[in-house]
């Protein structure tokens, strides 16, 4: 009997270590918190901590494991020391004058060809970029408790925006966000920044100022992820509903295996099966579904964010450049007209300001026919 | 990113192969090589926005896979070597790390098991201050994996032959223990033979009766023949070709089903208009996708622009007017559009400069 367990155990252990179910494209099913055990009953704990351990103290242990002599070791060091890999170059902006490492001529040809262009100017959209990653790289947090345990799983999710335009079909805009295995589903799910949250329904053009202050976000609290044939409900709130009921009485009718359902707020990434590589789903706002992968899976590491509050982490954002007033190309539009006589285009973007002197008198009368809704531009996070 | 990976799997190869060729494993003879090639140069040059962290990134996942197996122990001492050098060398900061996954790491550890007790105290330290200096990721996959379905296949997996242990099936599957268990079960067999019948017939032979040597040769003449083929194909490299008994016969082969295939069957006199043609197979249909691509047909807005612009009204193409440009264009401050030259990643090797 013993024997048939040990058996047991190891199939476990060959079941949930992760490999490539097709090469390169994703890996097969496994359970993300028995990874994590598999890989801390192989590490040394030190090799993951975040402290270094003093060199006096390593270079005894290295002498015990190896059996050598300090002489040998202190070889060994100067032997295999970084300096002798450096070369006796100062500058490393410019690619070496003698190129026989194809590498170098291809970026020497490509930097060439970046000296012909004549624009260059510094890309905003990077500013915002590098921004955002000083705010979070290598962060220690100032509250001891809120620092990471050391053997922390950090998941990447990498979240595709909705192709709602055959015209950005072939652009695959994304959200890269960390989150750590002990967190909730229900905290990467308030972590997705989509515009469809922030819209506002109702059409406007006989109230101007009556635009009301909540958005679609507080109206359609109901979400669900998708993984791996079970439903991952949002219950927190009284207004959500299960959206994914629909799916699954249509699926019952069709030649579909069972899909099961379970809560969001309850379920922490450690409890889950995932598949690395395998696109899944997040659905919310009824319709507004979101491609969602699971990129890379590991062990947090002491050169990363540590500071728990900061996570889910968004380490790499699309950015989609603001589309401005059709009148004064200076403001961000928040109107947005159909049918509307006085405009040239069908539909039409205006700020608040253009808005209101273009289609209303001074006594505030509305000019001509025309509906308008309120518009949020897809480029506000950036 | 991606464009870089070819030249940089070029250069890594180069490098190995000069290791290799050197038959040692000492770290000395791996540091004159890198110096000798200057490789920590590889990093150097103006960095566009992010880049030098996703060269890093880059050149670390293509030179991971030659610390693994099926590579043999000096090319994975090698690649070692490599990645020291380059963790060590890179130009990010804070550092890129080497991904593992969970299922090398057995190999890994393996592998510092048989170099500790063949005392290579070199390879050792390499790895335990990579170890220290927490370069490591530990991790479920050696990439980050984003379902990419349309990568160019075939482009990333070529492993290099010569830095691969030759194929030893049958020495894998007739192993002394194999043999000994072969010779007990027959001796077995034979003795129970002998019990229940007393007088041998011969019809009851059914096994051959020198099995367990019989076996042992064949493997035995596979292993000497491989290594005779190894050190004739060294040498045949220096002197050109030279009819060797094992290749010869491989080359006839080859040149027989070259001809079957590759002859078309001429048709005769009256059909000579329908003459049957050879269509390449498709493997390597692969490569001209590249090319197709080019050689697309032009769309219509293409074609009709194609049309307009070579009988001479140009007005129309260029002064398109910009619906969101509600402000009058003044004359003269439009700039002729400026004809941006792509870069081209893969020149043609007629056309390097270099």
């Amino acid at each position: 009997m013993a024997e048939s367990s040990t058996l047991i155990c190891e199939e476990n252990q060959h079941e949930n270590v992760p490999v490539y179910e097709f090469m390169d494209v994703n890996s097969k099913e496994f359970h993300i918190g028995a990874f994590r055990d598999l890989w801390l009953d192989v590490l040394n704990p030190e090799v993951y901590s975040y402290s270094v351990t003093a060199p006096e103290i390593e270079d005894v242990e290295f002498m015990e494991e190896m059996g050598i002599e300090p002489k040998t070791l202190e070889e060994l060091k100067s032997i295999c020391s970084v300096d002798s890999l450096r070369s006796g170059h100062d500058g490393t902006d410019n690619v070496p004058s003698d190129l026989h490492l194809s590498t170098l001529k291809l970026r020497k040809r490509r930097q060439d060809y970046k000296e012909t262009l004549t624009r260059y100017t510094v890309d905003r959209h990077e500013v915002y970029a590098n921004e955002m990653e000083m705010t979070s790289v290598g962060k220690k947090p100032d509250d001891l408790r809120d620092l990471i345990p050391e053997g922390e799983i950090i998941l990447t999710f990498n979240i595709m925006y909705p192709i709602l335009f055959r015209r950005f079909k072939f652009v695959r805009a994304y959200q890269t966000l960390h989150v750590l295995g002990s967190q909730k589903l229900s905290d990467l799910r308030d972590a997705i920044c989509c515009v469809s949250d922030l819209q506002v329904f109702g059409e406007f053009s006989n109230t101007p100022d009556m635009v009301p202050q909540f958005i679609s976000k507080d109206h359609y609290k109901s979400a669900f992820f998708f993984f791996n044939g079970t439903f991952f409900n949002d219950t927190r709130f009284p207004e959500c509903q299960d959206i994914s009921k629909t799916t699954q009485e249509w699926t019952r009718t069709r030649d579909f295996p069972e899909f099961k359902t379970a809560k969001m707020e309850d379920t922490s990434f450690y409890d889950l099966k995932m598949k690395v590589g395998f696109p899944y789903l997040y659905t919310h706002q009824g319709d507004c579904e979101h491609v969602v992968i699971l990129t890379d899976v590991r062990f947090v590491h002491q050169d990363d964010c540590l500071d728990i509050k900061l996570y889910p982490l968004i380490t790499h954002k699309h950015r989609v450049v603001t589309r401005k007033c059709s009148v004064c190309h200076l403001y961000i539009s928040r109107w947005i007209t159909t049918s509307d006589a006085l405009a040239p285009t069908d539909p039409c973007l205006f700020c608040d300001q253009c808005f209101r002197m273009f289609h209303y008198d001074d006594k505030g009368n509305k000019l001509g026919d025309f509906l308008a809704y309120a518009y949020v531009d897809p480029g506000t996070f950036n | 990113m991606d464009n870089f990976s070819g030249p940089v799997k070029t250069d890594c190869e180069e490098l190995l192969g000069r290791f290799q060729a050197t038959e040692s494993i000492r770290y000395e003879q791996f540091v004159e090589i890198w110096r000798g090639m200057d490789f920590s140069s590889i990093f150097h040059g103006k960095p566009e926005p992010n880049e030098r962290r996703r060269f890093a990134r880059l050149i670390l996942s293509v030179v991971a896979p030659y610390f693994f197996p099926p590579y043999t122990f000096q090319i994975r001492v090698g690649g070692l070597y490599l990645l020291y050098g380059l963790f060590n060398t890179q130009l990010a900061t804070p550092r890129e790390k080497i991904r593992i996954a969970l299922k090398d790491w057995k190999d890994v550890m393996q592998f510092q098991k048989d170099a500790l007790n063949a005392k290579h105290y070199d390879v050792v330290y390499v790895f335990r201050k990579l170890l220290s200096d927490k370069a490591f990721y530990f991790t479920a996959m050696p990439t980050p994996l984003n379902f990419r379905i349309k990568r160019e296949d075939g482009r990333k997996r070529k492993i290099c032959e010569e830095f691969v242990d030759p194929p030893s099936r049958p020495q894998e599957l007739v192993t002394t223990d194999v043999l000994e268990e072969i010779a007990n079960v027959h001796e077995h067999y034979e003795g129970v033979k002998k019990a229940v019948f007393t007088e041998p017939d011969p019809n009851l032979n059914i096994v051959q009766q020198n099995l367990v040597p019989k076996l042992n040769s064949a493997v035995f003449t596979y292993s000497s023949w491989q290594m005779n083929r190894a050190t004739s194909e060294q040498q045949d490299a220096g002197e050109g070709p030279s009819n060797q008994e094992s290749s010869s016969r491989a080359q006839l082969l080859a040149s027989i089903k070259s001809k079957s295939y590759g002859q078309v069957i001429e048709a005769s006199k009256s059909r000579r208009h329908r003459q049957a043609e050879l269509v390449p197979a498709a493997g390597p249909d692969i490569s001209p996708k590249v090319s197709s691509k080019k050689k697309r047909f032009p769309s219509l807005k293409t074609r009709t622009q194609l049309r307009f612009r070579t009988q001479g009204i140009e007005d129309e193409g260029s002064n398109l007017t910009r619906l969101w440009c509600l402000s009058a264009v003044k004359d003269g401050e439009m700039e002729p559009e400026k004809k941006k030259k792509k870069f081209n990643w893969n020149p043609d090797k007629s056309s390097d400069p270099t």
